[in-house]
């Protein structure tokens, strides 16, 4: 049976060009199906990386001091006093922004002064002694602030005076000091000032927005946000938030005349925002690659069904001389398996060198050949069902088509 | 003889109606996913005052930490911003044309109908030349004066969606606001406006919209407040205890850009950066090597990062599937001339020449082509509302989360992209038939009229 | 070898009921020569068909060497056909895209037959038909007259019980014509019994028998000798 292929093969050889450019549809589809899908496994590993934090629950209130009467301590006091005693609020502390927003204060540390040692760009948050327990995040090792830790505000007179103490990731910890005790070490800010490591976290996701180095190298500041803008951060209990979310609006709008609220969303609205565009990205390249099998197999089944039509008179010959019905269906899948393999070689060799050329431009990991292997046996399948009714179809052609003389 | 070549060509079609419908609807839908992800990636990338190209330039200096680079991925380029004494003093100079120094603040208005609650919104505080620097389109009134800019005169500028809100879009010049507590005269309202990307200044997103109203920069003194718009960074340990201090301190965060009419103001300005940046670093400022730039938008938005490479990467997929849809086509429309060989035969029995049966097939490919060049455009056209929707949230006010308002140029579909769109889709249709129509043209009479 | 009796095939559209055969009794010796004649429309080509297993009939019996061909698959009749009968079109039916050796190869192919043995019976058959050289060529580069023995060569590859030619010199010139009909006369010689359809009476007179169809039956052989000899116009007319 297989020597079967040399006279389908070269039958085929002497009408090349509709089987080539089938065959290369065949290979740019695989290798637009391989790329896709890897893409997308990422896109969809990156959104459901943890963010370590109760994000479920969390929401986020910006707001803005805008007139000379406005009294900070106070108002912020009286704020999270009203905050904190809402039923169902497990938490609540001031921030400078909310994680996974679109805001974010970040600077750099290091291990020696004078800018020397191992360096970490840190995403850092500057909340009072509830923020830890606020954000939902593991404390790991080491301990949480204590309330006569959080320094107030900085203000025109110490601008650049840094905290004396930090609560980092255990990303930022080991980045720092690698295979070693971060507890309890200090660091040094670009300008000498020390601060000391008294707690780890578990490894939270900061600003995702802007491009800091890595999402998880987070620090947590005791101390009241103000310069750039403060907002509140709130952990309801489960199902509670969006009530709470509502309510918090109403009351806060109107109770302080010299603060405005800007707006109140939840994390969870930041974080759909923070991967918008990877699930843009991701309806695209499915719909895309969708689309371009559909073509691919529109393209097949149109080419057999063409090859069909014009060998009606051979196909009803061999009827004549004795093919049978199966005998027919065969010679077209065989005929189609030809051309869907030789396409499948070709799109390997592209499907790899595109995923190669991506890893390289795009800082992408390298395509995983379990992705080679499901697009093959995918186009593989969608070839040969593409030519199954037009082979069917073939093999009804009645053999008395052999002696019609028209 | 062409209005009989079209006839035959509709008759072709008739003949064969699903396989033409779906050669059409294939390249359609090809030409429709290049426009989509061309014009996303135009409008995500594109320099969006690109007749000026040769005019605006930003300033930069590299005043940084002598040690390591502001931006370690790109320790080749200065930090984007520069101290505000830098910028004071280069403020002065008569080279340019026009001169812009500026930086973003969040604020609170209060007036029109927001009488009662205040209402947050970005202000950008700049010095007067930015509105025709980069060509802003004003409905009412204009900019202030050059002399409004020296101190901190209260003249304010709204855009066209704070007038809208407040004042019900109406002529507000002459009315007055009040600005962070602070009673302001209107003295301009912008019409709409919102380059994508913002370029003039990249420090809250590149696609974040423009912002709500504009102040002098003479403000800044009388204001006393540190900027909470933008992007604050500094390097060097210095004892800075009052905003003034502040004000002379090495810290960077306001923009500078000039517009510079030719070659000869260009080198000026430069020489002017060089001389400045010499003296400056005989008295112990500018430790890092001497990197003073003139980046015009171009250069800038390749330089700060904008191009995303997910939009690479779609407009790399959309001309994949472009060329299956061609191939696909050209399989297709080979078939079907081939498939009518014998009847190109007779008629080549009885006199046309190859090049009358060439034409013949080409007229053919030619309706495909703009058939399906026009259904393309209008699938586009229904594409791009459909990626507009899945960046556009609900919600409009909300000065925060202003970052996701630039996309509205998605749906923005000129002329000029219209006809490039034409193009395309006529250009790649017809190079789909060229192969086919070719092939049956040099058909020989003979083989087909003899075998059965 | 070969016989039917009483076999009748209707063809059924939505308005129109056509007896192409009616009643059609004959009955074929082995090593026989038979020539069908009969002018167009008579229904020679739906005894052919019928003969050849290419169409089924309604009524009647058919047994081909033995077998009786009426209640079998169409597995089976393939099968038939495959092993019982060779066939030769008019119009040559060689697959353009195969060169002369794998043309003669293609209903050997279905009998699943082993490659050494394919390849004695294809030299044979080319060396018998005088085109032993031409194996590699396609058929594009030979004359009508030697595609028709490439055809020739096909149909007797496979040793069949009988030939089945359909106007086998229809597209030829009289030298090519002859050359054939010379060989089909050396094949049956060989053995092989033939059943050759045509409308041309010259081609008819180098067969042992004549059998004349018209309108679906078997006519009288005495009309047939009379008409010849009252006007050459009517055949003429018949045959256009």
């Amino acid at each position: 049976m297989s020597f079967d292929i040399r006279p389908v093969a070269s039958s085929l050889l002497r009408n090349r060009t509709g089987a080539v450019l089938v065959a290369f549809q065949i290979a740019i589809a695989l290798a637009v199906l391989v790329n896709a899908v890897f893409i997308v496994h990422q896109r969809i590993e990156k959104m459901n990386r943890p963010t370590l934090i109760d994000d479920q629950n969390l929401f986020g209130i910006g707001v803005a001091e805008f007139t000379d009467r406005f009294n900070y301590d106070a108002s912020v006091h009286e704020d999270l006093a009203y905050l904190r005693g809402i039923p169902g609020v497990v938490s609540a502390s001031v921030t400078n922004s909310v994680p996974l927003g679109i805001s974010g204060s970040a600077t750099n540390v290091w291990t020696q002064p004078d800018s020397k040692g191992n360096r970490v760009q840190i995403n850092y948050f500057s909340m009072d002694e509830q923020g830890l327990n606020t954000l939902g995040v593991r404390l790991l090792a080491g301990r949480n602030f204590r309330a006569s830790e959080i320094l107030p505000p900085v203000s025109a007179s110490d601008y650049t005076k840094f905290v004396p103490q930090l609560i980092v990731t255990r990303s930022v910890a080991e980045q720092l000091f690698p295979h070693q005790n971060a507890l309890g070490k200090t660091v040094y800010t670009s300008l000498g000032q020390p601060a000391t490591l008294i707690g780890i976290i578990d490894n939270m996701i900061g600003t995702g927005w802007v491009g800091y180095e890595a999402l998880d190298h987070v620090a947590i500041m005791p101390q009241l946000p103000r310069l750039y803008g403060f907002e509140y951060i709130v952990r309801t209990e489960p199902g509670r938030r969006n009530a709470i979310m509502r309510a918090v609006e109403e009351h806060l709008s109107t109770s302080n005349p010299n603060r405005v609220v800007k707006w109140v969303r939840s994390v969870e609205y930041f974080k759909n925002l923070l991967y918008r565009d990877d699930r843009n990205m991701q309806v695209f390249l499915i719909t895309v690659t969708v689309l371009l099998l559909g073509i691919a197999s529109l393209g097949i089944f149109g080419l057999a069904t063409f090859n069909v039509s014009a060998r009606t008179k051979q196909i009803g010959t061999r009827r004549a001389v004795g093919a049978r019905r199966s005998d027919i269906v065969r010679y077209f899948m065989v005929e189609n398996a030809l051309i869907t393999t030789t396409g499948i070689v070709v799109g390997c060799a592209l499907a790899l060198a595109i995923g190669y050329w991506l890893s390289l431009q795009y800082q992408l990991p390298r395509l995983d050949l379990y992705y080679l292997v499901g697009g093959v046996l995918a186009l593989w399948m969608i070839g040969q069902l593409a030519a199954w009714q037009p082979a069917r179809r073939a093999s009804a052609i009645s053999p008395s088509v052999a002696t019609r003389t028209v | 003889m062409y209005s009989y070549y079209l006839r035959l060509a509709l008759k072709s079609f008739r003949r064969t109606p699903g396989l033409t419908a779906l050669m059409v609807g294939a390249i359609a839908l090809g030409i429709a996913v290049c426009i989509m992800t061309m014009t996303v990636y135009h409008a995500m990338s594109g320099n969006p005052i690109w007749w000026k190209n040769d005019r605006l330039y930003a300033v930069t200096m590299d005043n940084w930490n002598p040690n390591q680079p502001e931006d370690p991925q790109h320790p080749d380029l200065p930090p984007p911003q520069l101290t505000f004494k830098d910028a004071t003093y280069l403020l002065g100079s008569n080279i340019p044309e026009r001169k812009v120094v500026m930086y973003a603040r969040q604020s609170v208005l209060t007036g029109g109908v927001a009488e009662r609650k205040p209402v947050p919104v970005t202000t950008r505080v700049t010095t007067g030349d930015f509105f025709a620097m980069f060509d802003v389109p004003f409905k009412y009134g204009s900019a202030w004066s050059a002399s409004a800019d020296q101190g901190a005169t209260p003249v304010i500028v709204l855009n066209k969606e704070q007038n809208d809100k407040l004042f019900g879009g109406a002529n507000s010049v002459g009315r007055t606001i009040r600005w962070d507590d602070r009673e302001f005269r209107i003295v301009g309202v912008l019409d709409t406006w919102s380059p994508t990307p913002r370029f003039y200044d990249l420090n809250n997103g590149a696609f974040s919209e423009p912002d709500d109203v504009y102040i002098p920069l003479g403000w800044t003194r009388t204001l006393g407040q540190y900027p909470n718009g933008g992007n604050t960074n500094c390097w060097r340990p210095e004892t800075v205890n009052t905003f003034a201090d502040f004000l002379e301190s090495d810290c960077v965060w306001v923009q500078m850009w000039v517009e510079l009419p030719d070659k000869a103001s260009r080198e000026r300005m430069q020489a002017l950066l060089e001389g400045y940046w010499a003296e400056q670093h005989k008295a112990g400022r500018f430790p890092r090597p001497r990197n003073n730039r003139l980046t015009d938008v171009g250069q800038w938005l390749k330089d700060r990062g904008v191009v995303q490479n997910d939009n690479r990467m779609l407009v790399g997929i959309a001309f994949a599937f472009l060329a299956v849809c061609l191939l696909n086509t050209v399989g297709i429309l080979l078939a079907k001339f081939l498939n009518g060989a014998a009847i190109a035969g007779v008629r080549r029995a009885l006199g046309a020449s190859r090049r009358q049966i060439f034409i013949q097939h080409l007229i053919e490919v030619g309706v495909l082509a703009t058939v399906s060049a026009v259904l393309g455009l209008a699938l586009g056209a229904l594409g791009l509302l459909g990626v507009h929707s899945l960046y556009v949230t609900n919600d409009v006010v909300d000065a925060v989360t202003n970052a996701q308002g630039g996309y509205q140029q998605l749906t923005h579909f000129d002329t000029v992209s219209v006809l490039w769109a034409l193009m395309l889709a006529m250009v790649s249709a017809l190079a789909a038939g060229l192969y086919p129509a070719w092939r049956i043209g040099r058909v020989s009479p003979a083989v087909y009229l003899k075998s059965q | 070898m070969l016989k039917m009796q009483n076999v009748g095939k209707v063809y059924r559209t939505d308005l129109i009921e056509t007896h192409a055969l009616r009643d059609f009794s004959l009955e074929v010796a082995a090593g026989e020569f038979v020539a069908v004649t009969g002018p167009s429309g008579s229904g020679k080509t739906t005894f052919l068909n019928v003969t050849g297993l290419l169409e089924t009939f309604e009524t009647g019996q058919y047994l081909l060497d033995g077998s009786d061909v009426s209640r079998l698959s169409d597995d089976a009749r393939s099968r038939l056909r495959n092993e019982k009968i060779g066939f030769i079109f008019q119009s040559f039916n060689l697959i353009p895209d195969l060169n002369i050796y794998d043309n003669v190869d293609v209903p050997l192919r279905y009998r699943r037959l082993k490659a050494t043995d394919r390849h004695e019976r294809i030299s044979s058959a080319l060396e018998l038909v005088g085109l032993a050289s031409r194996v590699k060529h396609m058929p594009s580069q030979l004359s009508g007259g030697q595609q028709q023995r490439v055809a020739i060569a096909r149909a007797i590859a496979g040793d069949p019980a009988f030939l089945l030619a359909d106007e086998p010199t229809g597209n030829l010139d009289s030298l090519m014509a002859r050359q054939v009909m010379d060989l089909l006369e050396q094949i049956n010689e060989m053995g092989t019994t033939i059943v050759l359809v045509t409308h041309d009476p010259e081609l008819a007179r180098r067969a042992h028998r004549n059998v004349h169809v018209v309108d679906g039956q078997i006519s009288d052989l005495k009309m047939y000798e009379s008409r010849a000899v009252g006007g050459a116009q009517t055949l003429g007319a018949a045959r256009a």
